[in-house]
């Protein structure tokens, strides 16, 4: 059976064939090559990718997915263009046209207008659009930040407010809505802000390392060094050390930023991409990749360093490798070639030839290069994209495990993983309902479980991790009443499950901060939620920016999203019992105990998690039990209520008691004690009770059972007094025995035994 | 010695003796393979079993299969026992003038059955014995100290006092269990795999559970689970190893047991060497070195939470004892017992013998046990505490009942001393009662073995009070209601709601 589901995922453990790799990006791209387009620019804001030529600009929708249809274009005026955004709801495109000015033009009119800025003391480093409440647009000068609002009545920008700093340079990410402001000699010196649809945070001010370098000469930090990324719901800096050769990692909170540790780096060149939550540093130098799972404290990496592979669109695996020469060499430009430039947060394009990917994890080869199956699978629990595939990859890892015979206690912690997991995905789905439309109690909720001991974090934890909704709607709450303690418990968020590295984060920060509270702000828990945000933004374009709307607004969708999303990675009992006990069982025909021992521990796992299980797992306890002679133990799983009763497992109890009585017998018992009159008296008067099968028949108004079988019964035992008194009965009891065919045939008999 | 105030009309007699052997004038003392008491010459203790041969020879004409069960003389009970193919047990107790000295055939019998079953499974059979020493001295030497040592839980004081029907509300030969939750039986099996996986290579190990005095887990036959289940709460609980303080246990019973068996030690050797007068001194070295798994305070704790005995002695020329080992009737397996204890948790270990070549072997299983198990051990041992509900447990107010399920050897009961409180007419009645509930079983079960026979009966006794007793498919109710209401219509009713809140309705009138 294994052999027949491998076919359509390799065989764990195996190791997946071809060239060994962990990370891919899949033929063909996205080509956005046309001629006379000058330059590829991209709008993190709106996923897009601009592509201006002399009088309009290209652009290619590449979220949720990569558009392939011919890109939309808009008019513009000639010009230089430095770069280029679209405002959030579309109405207006923005172009850097040099330092000094920024022209904007609206869609729907067509008018057009700029801004400048003092030509001789600030340029302009750039700008972004933000649905902030009090601001729609953001720009950096090199003399600090001006926060600026549209005007519907003047048509134009005004001030709102400035924020003074000198900036040398800036980071923002549109995902995590941060900007990184650096300023200093060695621009190590940072000042922050976030810029969320739940207001305006500043963070405090901080410096990050940079090893000195041997020479008297200060290492200078430049843009390309600093790398924002969201994982989890949470906000990372990244920082290169060029000197130290460390990649040193800051966790970013309300009022802290705190460092987590560093990574090691093996190219002078590093790139940067977070897929599905997990960290890929690109050794450039090196052409390898590096993956991480920031989840817990752990920084080690996932595996090894491996190359990115190219790999082609065929399905055909074997087709697949023999293409991937074919693949690489009609790609006319290099990996990790000059003209590459990865996109937050996981795309790649090669800016020469108009090519841009998108790139993906090799779940199964990352599977296939670790021997610790648990970690293995809660690292796949915890990846969002592809739920039917992780799925099925779990499973088959869960069915190779249990067929490799490994040892009990570890697959058991396989399947704890698991049922935990399941059992989170559960309680996410149970709190949707109850949110919707209740923000106050969410944050109700939120804070009184911020005052719960550690044991019950994990359950506050799957509460509020429930969707961006709720967190959303926790920090509207909290920002309103200006405590921040409850956002800070929205932070710690992202989670699948407890971590206990986050207490000790926690512990930090409570020490590090005068306030309780973390920074972070708007993290979504998971990329797609943040996909969703985008496109309600795009779909509320006439509105103003207001944020009721625009919390509402996403947080619906994303719960409608999460409420009919049928397909998730995590794994019922059902789909463990159908797809792993089932498959398994015929295979390890010759060692039933063993197979015991694994389901016993399965129901320990679904037990603690107070899931119910399907009777045909019990039935299948029986027959293994019953195979290897254990008829007592049997009856011990009985006794103990291990296994439940039900009518499937009486059943069975009855078909494997043909070798054993005492088995038998208890069969019956559960028969009775579930109240199936029917299959009782059947069964009685199949064992030859059949004046216990009246008596009960009579007393529970059983007349489902034909009384023939009764006098057959009666018949059997060879006494006509058996037989006269069973007859007796049906003649004073049942109303138009005497008229049956039944009656008169036995009577008949009566008479000739008599 | 005290032996010399035993008389001649000892109160309890018991004989063992082999129809095959002595049947030839002159070698009549060949076929007694034991005598209780000792000390009654060989005239006397011949005249007994020549009775008892005589009545079971007669009664066999007219009933091949099950010949003679009880004869009852005018100042003796005869309870007759066939323990194995030809070897009988006889166990004879004196009539007294007060009804003290009611009692059951079918509990006295089950003192026999239980010690020639804890016998078998220490010794083997007495037929595999005797062919094996065909002079019968290796089954006596091992049966005299066994019986005996059997015996000195039954003292109460000097006095023998074997169950009379102050026991009615109790059953021997079945394992009392513990009822634990669903969650933790599941933790409990979960620790039973890591239990079966102790030994090198295919073999299982199998496992018996107690926690005080209660079964709480078992992989073994029936049978077997309550063999091991009776040695271990007389020998190897937390209480019987520290014994003196009297319990709550019917298996435990004296508190002056200790010292009836100190004086018997001498005299085990007596009884031998009187019946087999040519024994050789090489004879007597052998029979030195006979194990006695029931003699009393020979278990220890260790340290490291296994329990260890000299019972079997030690190896030639080392200081290693050697493995304790048991016989199993299911399987038909010579097992090595390793006994583990975490406070009021027993475990005994049973690993087939064959796996285990030499003491390197147990130390590698223990090491393995305490690195694999430890922390399940602890983990079930924390959670049955704290759901312990003390010797009163299963006291159910208003009732005095006894449950058996006789397929899977299980009893439960009122707390002894619960039990104390009812009338003596009230029990004298129950066991009444329980005498013709026997005999119907027996009636039954001889005229169709296939088929369960229900019964009730339903009895007002002297006092005033309900004495009960149903018969359903294999399990059977016991009860006692005093001062309870006088209608039939009350005591059944008040069965029926017995039997639905504590018996899952097996004992609901259909």
């Amino acid at each position: 059976m294994l052999g027949s589901t491998s076919s359509d995922y390799p065989p764990v453990g195996l190791g997946s064939s071809g060239t060994l790799s962990h990370v891919y990006i899949q033929h063909p791209p996205l080509r956005c090559n046309i001629p006379e387009t000058q330059g590829l620019y991209y709008d993190d804001g709106n996923k897009l990718l601009l592509s201006p030529t002399a009088d309009q600009i290209l652009s290619w929708k590449i979220a949720p997915t990569m558009q392939f249809d011919p890109p939309e274009s808009d008019s513009i005026s000639e010009g230089p263009i430095l770069s280029m955004r679209y405002s959030l709801n579309r109405k207006f495109i923005g172009i850097k046209r040099s330092n000094h000015e920024i022209q904007f033009k609206n869609r729907e009119t067509g008018e057009m207008f700029s801004r400048r800025c003092k030509p001789d003391s600030e340029s302009i480093l750039g700008f972004f659009w933000t649905d902030c409440p009090t601001c729609d647009l953001i720009l950096v000068k090199t003399s600090g930040l001006d926060l600026l609002r549209y005007e519907h009545e003047l048509n134009t920008f005004r001030l709102v407010e400035y924020k003074r700093f000198s900036v040398s340079w800036y980071v923002y990410t549109h995902e995590s809505r941060m900007i990184l402001l650096a300023s200093g000699m060695q621009c190590t010196v940072f000042y922050g802000f976030q810029f969320s649809s739940g207001g305006i945070i500043r963070l405090p001010k901080f410096e990050m390392t940079m090893t000195k370098a041997e020479t008297n000469q200060k290492p200078v930090l430049t843009e390309d060094d600093v790398h924002i990324v969201t994982m989890y719901g949470r906000i990372y800096c990244l920082q290169l050390d060029r000197v130290g050769m460390l990649l040193y990692l800051y966790r970013f909170y309300r009022d802290a930023v705190v460092q987590q540790g560093s990574l090691p780096v093996y190219s002078g060149k590093i790139a940067v991409s977070v897929v599905d939550n997990v960290l890929l540093i690109h050794q450039v130098d090196a052409k390898v990749i590096i993956l991480y799972d920031i989840f817990l404290d752990s920084l080690a990496p996932i595996s090894a360093p491996l190359p990115l592979l190219l790999r082609s669109s065929s399905n055909s695996r074997r087709q697949k490798i023999f293409l991937e020469d074919n693949t690489i060499s009609a790609y006319g430009g290099t990996i990790y070639g000059d003209s590459w430039t990865f996109l937050v947060p996981d795309l790649i394009c090669d800016v020469d030839n108009g090519l841009l990917w998108r790139i993906h994890l090799d779940l199964e080869a990352i599977a296939a290069s670790s021997s610790d199956m648990p970690l293995v699978l809660e690292f796949l629990q915890r990846r969002k994209s592809e739920p039917t595939k992780i799925k099925q990859l779990c499973l088959a890892i869960l069915r190779t495990i249990i067929v490799e015979k490994r040892p009990v206690s570890l697959v058991a912690r396989a399947i704890d993983v698991l049922i935990g997991s399941y059992a989170h995905s559960v309680k996410m789905g149970n709190a949707l309902p109850v949110d919707k439309g209740a923000p106050e109690k969410s944050q109700s909720t939120g804070s009184c479980s911020y005052e719960e001991p550690g044991s019950q974090m994990t359950q506050r934890h799957m509460e509020q991790e429930s969707s961006g909704k709720e967190e959303h709607q926790l920090y509207i709450g909290t920002d309103a009443s200006k405590t921040h303690a409850d956002v800070s418990t929205s932070v710690a968020i992202g989670a699948l499950k407890l971590a206990v590295s986050e207490n000790v984060a926690d512990l930090n920060l409570e020490t590090a901060g005068t306030n309780s509270g973390r920074f972070l702000e708007k993290s979504f828990p998971t990329e797609r939620e943040e996909i969703q945000v985008e496109s309600s933004n795009t779909a509320s374009e006439k509105s103003p920016l207001q944020s009721e709307e625009l919390n509402n607004g996403p947080s619906t969708s994303a719960s409608n999203q999460q409420g009919t999303q049928s397909s998730s990675v995590a794994i019922s009992p059902e789909d463990m019992y159908n797809s792993v006990f089932a498959v398994v069982e015929e295979e390890m025909g010759g060692d039933p105990a063993y197979l015991v021992a694994i389901i016993v521990e399965f129901l320990r796992s679904v037990s603690k998690e107070k899931f119910k299980v399907h009777p045909n797992i019990y039935v299948m306890i029986i027959q293994l039990l019953a195979r290897n002679n254990r008829y007592s133990e049997i009856g011990m799983f009985l006794v103990n209520k291990i296994l439940e009763p039900s009518k499937e497992v009486a059943l069975q109890l009855l078909e494997s008691g043909r070798q054993n009585l005492a088995t038998r017998k208890l069969g019956v018992d559960m028969l009775r004690q579930l109240s199936l009159h029917h299959d009782y008296v059947t069964t009685l008067l199949q064992d030859g009770y059949y004046l216990e099968a009246l008596r009960y028949a009579h007393k529970h108004k059983v007349i489902t059972v034909r009384s023939s079988l009764f006098l057959e019964a009666a018949l059997a035992t060879r006494e006509a007094q058996n037989l006269a008194a069973v007859l007796r009965f049906f003649s004073d009891f049942l109303p138009g025995f005497k008229e049956t065919s039944d009656c008169s045939r036995y009577q008949r008999i009566l008479v000739e035994m008599s | 010695m005290g032996l010399s105030s035993l008389n001649l009309n000892e109160a309890v007699q018991i004989c063992i003796f082999d129809l095959r052997r002595g049947q030839h004038e002159g070698q009549e003392l060949d076929k007694i393979l034991f005598f209780f008491p000792m000390e009654f010459p060989f005239s006397a203790q011949l005249s007994v079993i020549g009775l008892c041969e005589g009545i079971i020879t007669f009664t066999r004409i007219f009933s091949p299969d099950a010949a003679c069960e009880v004869i009852e003389a005018e100042r003796h009970s005869y309870v007759f026992y066939e323990a194995e193919a030809d070897i009988w047990m006889v166990l004879i107790m004196e009539k007294s003038k007060d009804n003290e000295s009611d009692w059951r055939f079918d509990a006295l019998r089950g003192i026999l059955k239980e010690v020639h079953y804890l016998f078998m499974m220490f010794h083997g059979s007495l037929r595999a014995l005797l062919e094996k020493q065909p002079s019968g001295e290796l089954a006596r030497s091992r049966l005299y100290p066994f019986v005996i040592d059997y015996l000195t839980d039954f003292y109460v004081g000097k006095k023998l006092q074997l169950p009379s029907f102050r026991d009615s509300l109790r059953e021997r030969g079945t394992v009392q269990m513990l009822s634990v939750s669903r969650e933790v039986a599941i933790e409990v099996q979960s620790l039973v795999t890591v239990l079966g996986s102790l030994c090198v290579g295919n073999t299982t190990c199998k496992s018996v559970i107690v926690f005080h005095d209660l079964l709480v887990s078992t992989t073994l036959s029936p049978e077997d689970t309550t063999n091991i289940y009776t040695y271990a709460v007389l020998r190897l609980t937390p209480h019987a190893l520290s014994s003196g303080t009297n319990t709550w246990s019917y298996l435990l019973k004296g508190t002056s047991a200790t010292s009836a068996a100190a004086g018997f030690t001498g005299s085990v050797s007596d009884g031998s060497q009187q019946s087999s007068s040519d024994a050789s001194s090489a004879g007597q070295d052998q029979r030195n070195s006979v194990p006695r798994p029931l003699q009393r305070e020979k278990w220890f704790k260790g340290k490291d939470g296994f329990l260890t005995t000299d019972i079997w002695g030690a190896e030639v020329g080392s200081l290693v004892s050697v493995l304790p080992t048991v016989w199993l009737r299911e399987t038909e397996e010579n097992m090595n017992l390793c006994i583990y204890q975490h406070k009021n948790l027993t475990i005994v270990i049973l690993i087939p013998a064959c796996s285990l070549l030499n003491e390197q072997g147990l130390s590698l299983a223990k090491q393995q046990l305490v690195e694999n198990a430890y922390q399940k051990i602890v983990n079930v041992e924390e959670k049955l505490s704290r759901g312990w509900g003390g010797e009163n447990a299963y006291h159910v107010s208003g009732y005095r009942y006894l449950i058996i399920d006789g397929d899977r050897h299980i009893s439960r009961a009122s707390p002894p001393g619960k039990v104390t409180t009812l009338a003596k007419d009230s029990l004298l009645t129950l066991n009444r009662v329980r005498e013709e509930v026997d005999f119907e079983k027996t009636r039954a079960q001889r005229t169709n073995p296939e088929h369960e026979k229900d019964f009730e009966v339903c009895i007002r006794a002297k006092n005033n009070a309900w004495v009960i007793s149903k018969v359903t498919r294999g399990k059977e109710l016991h009860m006692v209601l005093e001062k309870a209401n006088e209608t039939l219509l009350y005591a059944t009713e008040t069965v029926e709601k017995f039997s639905n809140r504590y018996c899952e309705g097996a004992f609901s009138s259909d």
